[in-house]
């Protein structure tokens, strides 16, 4: 079975390039941060340095993990389901699903140490350039060194390793155990109330603190965090009303195409989750932060300090966080739009043969792009104007930023190119692939 | 029954389909090479097609019959403008299919030519009834539902109109696949090994809905298929053999077409049957 996932890795390595970048990201990222303990460590450091050091390297540390797992879960999952078709041939010809899940999960290690050898020359790179950066803050001494040692090397391979063994085991599971898909959505469902009553909770938590409390920011990003999970979490269900209301305005409207997009949707909406989850996200943490980011500066501002050290320490490392969740928001969003767009070439070459033009099935695609991305940027902007809202009547005494509608944008723009260049550009090589060879079997 | 043609003011065409000197190379590859009959790798080359001329009138039901590999299906997709001769020309309804790229042979196809596949190719995502007015929707014409339901009804789905294909079994997906081939009115109902994939009844439910296509609504129907007794509900049987027209059978019986596939090897180089015209 060894041998068989090594030749499957062999013959198909853009099968895996999504979870090769999920895994590389999320091993640099670990790494980079990890090797600040690494650093710390060396012999007569002064402790006001290692503290900082060390608080640094865990300002990722949990949340970090907890990523790189999404992502390559994510990532993972929609590998197998593509090969869904595979491991049924594997099956038929005998294989026991214990041998398919070695087969899976000995793929997945094998991704996973392979993404983390290539990611430490740019983990040694971001861990120097971050403490380059304490340097000139001064909140670490000039005289520390940089070290890359065995904390970053552990926990980059121990936590990427873990993730993408374990997500390829639950994936395996998954699909060897069709037809049980019930305790999953109610696990999920579960999960999201959770999420959305943490949110709720952290975000009245704002009301309680004072104006000018430096943890102010803090419970107002964590909730608005929490809620856009929960949000995202009930997204097909909340898709599925608002197509409710606005499916058939919607296929009047944008004819054939929409009319396709709308009941395709609609039908599908359970195996959408894996592209919505990430919009709301992607939507509601970059709104939340960035916004959040621009009242504290002004209000920094018109309290007519200058940013101390600290503040713009604190700013930079927010903006890391946020940076290092978007993109891997992105990463998951293109990589399950395109796997599936790609799944859907014979789907498309049926509706060819029925009488589609190529122009109507790549309207159909963008008709579903779009009607995604505005459920997502919906409740990803909901799940934002909850946190921010709180923060800067407290903050700055007043309902919204002025800057927010233009940030909004911004962020509303990246996620409409994303979703809609991505489904677009993947359904039109998939046009390529003339009808008649589309609907074969096994094309 | 009018014929839209007519309405357009073509004057009724009694010939619903033409094919001159069609011939069709694919390359190993699987790409479509050059002209036929050019010299070069010949291995890597197969005739698919080669200088097929025929010609069918309105209101027939041919069978199309030969070994496997002979170009059935080959012929039956350039017919229907979904696969490009590579010399020749097709035309249906009066109108040559052969010119255009694919959108325009897409809109000529939905509206003039209805095809059944062997693997129905359904929308998987589509209800039986909206399966049927699929083809009627992509061309933005008025979508007639209760005609819709009433073809529906006449191949016996008309209780099945809200389920999913996967829902259905393989003779009802297929009997979808003739509704959603007849609802446009079209010309020309190409149907390739239609029984393939279906039991005994349901093969003669099939056949028997495509006959009456024929005599009830005066459609043209061209089916390829390996079975005798599929051949014998048409009223002529062409045989194709190595990418050639091989010879034909007019009121065909069971036995005789049988008879006639048995001795078809022998008959292929036999030249002198370049053209063939149903007779009717
Ligand atoms: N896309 C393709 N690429 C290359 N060769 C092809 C392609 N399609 C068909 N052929 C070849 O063209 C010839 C005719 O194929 P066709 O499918 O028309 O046969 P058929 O008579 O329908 O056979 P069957 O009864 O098995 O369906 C065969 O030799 C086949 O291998
Ligand atoms: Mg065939």
């Amino acid at each position: 079975m060894f041998l068989l996932a090594m030749r499957s890795l062999r013959q198909r390595p853009g099968r895996f390039a999504g979870t090769l970048l999920a895994a590389f990201l999320g091993a640099a990222i670990t790494m980079t941060f990890n090797s600040l303990h690494d650093t710390a460590a060396a012999p007569g450091i002064d402790d006001a340095s290692a503290e900082t050091l060390n608080l640094s390297g865990g300002v990722v540390g949990g949340y970090g993990t907890l990523l790189v797992f999404f992502a390559i879960a994510s990532t993972l999952t929609v590998t197998v389901r593509q090969r869904e078709e595979e491991m049924e041939l594997l099956r038929r010809t005998g294989a026991t699903p214990r041998q398919l899940g070695r087969m899976v999960v000995g793929e997945a290690a094998v991704v996973a140490l392979a993404a983390t050898v290539l990611a430490i020359l740019p983990a040694m790179l971001g861990g120097r350039v971050l403490l380059g950066m304490f340097h000139d803050s001064g909140q670490v001494a000039r005289d520390v060194d940089y070290a890359f040692g065995p904390i970053a090397l552990s926990a980059g391979f121990g936590v990427t390793l873990l993730a993408s063994v374990g997500a390829a085991f639950l994936a395996v599971r998954r699909a060897t155990r069709a037809g049980r898909r019930a305790p999953r959505t109610r696990l999920r469902a579960l999960g999201g109330a959770l999420a959305l009553l943490g949110g709720a909770a952290g975000v009245s938590t704002t009301f309680a603190l004072d104006a000018t409390d430096p943890i102010l920011m803090a419970p107002a990003a964590e909730g608005a965090i929490l809620l856009s999970i929960g949000l995202a979490a009930f997204s097909p269900a909340l898709l599925r009303a608002l197509l409710a209301c606005l499916g058939r305005p919607f296929a009047a409207l944008a004819g054939p195409s929409g009319y396709l997009a709308v009941l395709n949707l609609r039908r599908n909406a359970a195996r959408l989750a894996g592209i919505l989850m990430p919009l709301v996200l992607f939507t509601g943490i970059a709104t939340a932060t960035l916004c959040m980011q621009a009242v504290e500066s002004d209000a920094i501002e018109a309290s007519g300090l200058t940013k101390s050290v600290e503040d713009k320490n604190m700013e930079t490392l927010n903006l890391i966080v946020v940076g290092i969740i978007v993109v891997f928001a992105c990463v998951m969003l293109i990589n399950s739009l395109y796997a599936a767009t790609a799944y859907r070439v014979r789907e498309f070459g049926r509706q060819r043969l029925t009488g589609a033009t190529p122009r109507q099935v790549i309207g159909m695609v963008g008709a579903e792009a779009t009607l995604l991305t505005v459920t997502g940027v919906l409740l990803g902007t909901a799940a934002g104007l909850a946190g921010l809202v709180p923060f800067t009547l407290v903050r700055a005494d007043e309902a919204l930023p002025g800057q927010a509608p233009w940030i909004w944008l911004g962020i509303v723009a990246v996620a409409v190119a994303a979703t809609v260049v991505t489904a677009v550009a993947t359904a039109r090589r998939g046009l390529r692939v003339p009808a008649v060879a589309a609907v074969a079997v096994a094309a | 029954m009018f014929r839209r043609n007519r309405e357009r003011g073509h004057g009724p065409s009694a010939e619903a389909l033409r094919l001159v000197k069609v011939g069709k190379v694919y390359r190993a590859g699987g790409q479509d090479a050059g002209k036929p009959g050019e010299a070069g790798d010949r291995e890597s080359t197969v005739t698919a097609l080669h200088d097929v001329t025929l010609s069918l009138p309105t209101g027939s039901f041919t069978a199309v019959m030969g070994p496997s590999g002979s170009g059935k299906s080959t012929l039956l997709q350039c017919a229907a403008g979904l696969e490009r001769p590579d010399s020749g020309i097709v035309v249906v309804d009066g109108e040559e299919v052969t010119a255009g790229d694919e959108a325009q042979l897409a809109v000529f196809r939905r509206l003039r030519i209805g095809f059944v596949f062997q693997q129905y190719n359904l929308l998987p995502t589509l209800t039986v009834l909206e399966n049927t007015t699929l083809p009627l929707r992509l061309a933005r014409r008025r979508v007639n539902l209760p005609r819709a339901r009433e073809i529906l009804g006449q191949v016996g789905l008309g209780d099945r109109l809200g389920h999913l294909p996967d829902q259905l079994s393989g003779g009802q997906r297929q009997r979808v696949a003739i509704a959603r081939a007849l609802v446009t009115e079209p010309s020309v109902i190409f149907a390739d090994e239609p029984t393939g994939a279906l039991d005994l009844r349901s093969a003669r439910e099939v056949l028997a809905l495509l006959r009456e296509a024929v005599s009830r609504h005066g459609r043209t129907v061209v089916m390829v298929t390996h079975d005798p007794v599929a051949a014998s509900y048409a009223d002529a049987v062409l045989f194709l053999a190595d990418g050639r027209l091989a010879g034909s059978l007019a009121a065909p019986t069971v036995d005789a077409v049988a008879e006639r596939l048995a001795h078809l090897g022998d008959e292929v180089y036999a030249a002198g049957r370049p053209e063939f015209r149903a007779g009717v």
